[in-house]
């Protein structure tokens, strides 16, 4: 046994070649089934809302209003023929913001927004999204929660 | 005792029953004898070989350092740590006989521990407090260790692995607070998994991981339940685990140089335990375990039996926590808010008070708050024993040679406090500034 382990045996240093293998082998096969799990982990199909959806006609929202669909976690807003969605979801951590007399105000950590989303107030590091919408044909209105649109762009009804 | 004491163990019986009768008639003795391998103690030889020999006792030490027995030294923190975490476990299976992980059905099935289920009430009420007690005793069980210095060498890794169990606590304190499916659940959670969010790179990924979807709902719930009841516990088990045996690894809890050899005790002659008094000696396998309580010739000791020393003085913090928490869930009642509605939050929504505190922070800077002063507090505090690396004053609270460590550690933890207070009792509605009195 003893002369297996001296450098210039030919038998050691295919030993330690092929340690050095299985080693790798295990080592890497560990991290794969690792990786496999957060794989695993994170969902193909989620079972919340859906990204798009109608929020009804452009007559069920009269000029002037403001008005939050709790359910959907956004505010439509009308002014005149222009109608825009903006997001109550607080930018600061994802409460929902309550429509005030000057814009939103967030519950959680007291973070204000004006009419059009800005920040006005709290910890709040950015403003308020707003959404795409467009005409559907069947003439309901439809919003795009995975497009973000700049502020201030209102649709033309 | 001053002579070590020596006796012979009982003979091991070899001879076969004389008859299937007599086996019969011995087979209550013979149940017992195969059971417990040794008697109850009633020398030192005895304590030591019942501790050797028994599953539950092999935890702990033969002997003890008489320091480690000193109440005021521990506070007795860690056995009551892991006595909240025992009653913990023990409520916690008991409730998931009645509670299902569904965003219907869990609200109503909180209701039905209080309506319909025997002891539901007061169950549930064992497993809230347990957990808040849980949190407050492992965190002032940090502030012993610190305080004390006894994260120094050689006791490093077993303060990072104490540290880690801190946080697990903390996570598994959060997980659970979902379960319920009440306003201050919903809320909280997804105050705490936005909180996630703002780490760099992976926080979106992450907060997603966490809750299965875009927002807290059906797989969120399904998630933590997972979490809290398996695999948090699992892992915090098994890390407990470790914390011990490298408590004795490590030579038992920390003490002074001077608690060693108190001024005025004469070293005894042996420390060796021997099994046979005939001179040639045998050593029991406690002979040679390594560590310093392996006392082989003329060492100084002062050590006492971990039985029955040791024992009833956990016994004795077993007693005082499990009557405490008894006590507190017989007079005060769980809360459980409104059930969920997705469309209104609380105002103010608050988080459970250990939170409070970042919460607080979080009202500043979503990311310094949540993120990066936590962040590098929890590192700062894991590398303490690779930072503060001098040797004095260890195994004494608030020596005087850590006087800088010690105030550091007392104003950080001063600090979060006065966080948590302000969070708890200072902020109303929109999280403005409000006077509690």
């Amino acid at each position: 046994m003893s002369e297996t382990n001296q450098p210039n045996n030919p038998g050691s240093s295919r030993r330690s070649i092929l340690s050095w293998f299985s080693g790798a082998a295990l080592a890497g096969s560990a991290a794969i089934s690792a990786l496999a799990n957060f794989v695993f982990m994170k969902p193909r199909a989620t079972y919340g809302q859906p990204s798009r959806y109608s929020i009804g006609r452009p007559d069920d929202y009269p000029s002037g209003a403001r008005v939050s669909l709790d359910q959907r976690r956004v505010c439509v807003v009308r002014e005149g023929g222009k109608l825009a969605v903006i997001s109550t979801i607080c930018t600061h951590l994802g409460c929902t913001v309550g429509v005030s007399d000057t814009g939103f105000a967030c519950p959680c950590h007291g973070s204000r927004y004006d009419q059009d989303g800005n920040v006005v107030g709290g910890p709040a590091p950015k403003s308020l999204a707003w959404y795409q919408v467009s005409l559907a044909p069947n003439g309901e209105l439809e919003v795009d929660t995975n497009i973000a649109v700049d502020q201030g762009t209102y649709y033309n009804l | 005792m001053s002579e070590p004491s020596v006796q012979v163990p009982p003979p091991v019986e070899t001879a076969a029953p004389q008859s299937f009768l007599s086996g019969l008639l011995a087979m209550p003795r013979t149940m017992w004898d195969s059971l417990f391998r040794h008697p109850l103690p009633d020398s030192d030889l005895g304590a030591s070989q019942t501790s050797f020999s028994n599953f539950f006792l092999h935890i702990h030490p033969v002997k003890v350092h008489r320091n480690t027995l000193r109440p005021f030294y521990t506070m007795g923190l860690g056995v009551m740590s892991f006595v909240t975490f025992v009653v913990l476990g023990v409520t916690g299976i008991l409730l998931m006989f009645y509670y299902v992980p569904s965003t219907t059905q869990a609200y109503d099935r909180m209701l039905d521990l209080r309506g319909s289920v025997a002891f539901g009430t007061f169950l549930r009420n064992l497993h809230r407090w347990s957990a808040h007690a849980m949190v407050a005793i492992v965190f002032l069980h940090m502030c012993r260790v610190f305080l004390t210095g006894s994260y120094k060498r050689p006791r490093e890794f077993n303060w990072v692995i104490g540290c880690i169990l801190l946080l697990l606590t903390l996570f598994a304190s959060f997980t659970g607070y979902l379960l319920p499916w009440d306003q201050l659940a919903f809320w909280a959670i997804t105050v705490g998994t936005s909180i996630a969010a703002y780490a760099p790179l992976i926080g979106k990924k992450l907060q997603f991981l966490l809750l299965g979807d875009q927002a807290v709902g059906q797989e969120a719930l399904l998630r933590f339940y997972v979490l809290h009841v398996v695999v948090l516990p699992a892992l915090i088990t098994l890390l407990v685990a470790i914390h011990f045996w490298r408590i004795r690894k490590d030579g038992g809890l920390s003490r002074p140089v001077e608690a060693d050899l108190p001024p005025g005790a004469a070293p005894r002659r042996f420390e060796i335990v021997s099994a046979d008094s005939t001179g040639k000696q045998t050593f029991g396998l406690m002979g040679f375990v390594r560590g310093p309580f392996t006392k082989v010739g003329n060492v100084p000791d002062n050590t006492v039996y971990a039985w029955p020393n040791l024992l009833i003085a956990e016994l004795f913090v077993f007693v005082v926590a499990v009557a405490g928490l008894l006590l507190v869930s017989l007079f005060f009642n769980a809360p459980l808010e409104e059930p969920v509605n997705v469309l209104h939050p609380p105002n103010p929504a608050k988080a459970p008070w250990y939170f409070l505190g970042l919460q607080e922070l979080v009202s500043y800077s979503a990311f310094w708050g949540g993120v990066g002063v936590p962040g590098i507090e929890v590192a700062l505090l894991m590398l303490v024993p690779y930072i503060d690396r001098k040797v004095s004053g260890v195994g004494k609270w608030f020596a005087r040679e850590r006087f800088l460590a010690n105030t550091l550690f007392v104003s950080f933890a001063v600090l979060n406090v006065i966080f948590i207070i302000i969070g708890t009792f200072f902020r109303g509605p929109n999280w403005t500034m409000v006077s509690p009195f």
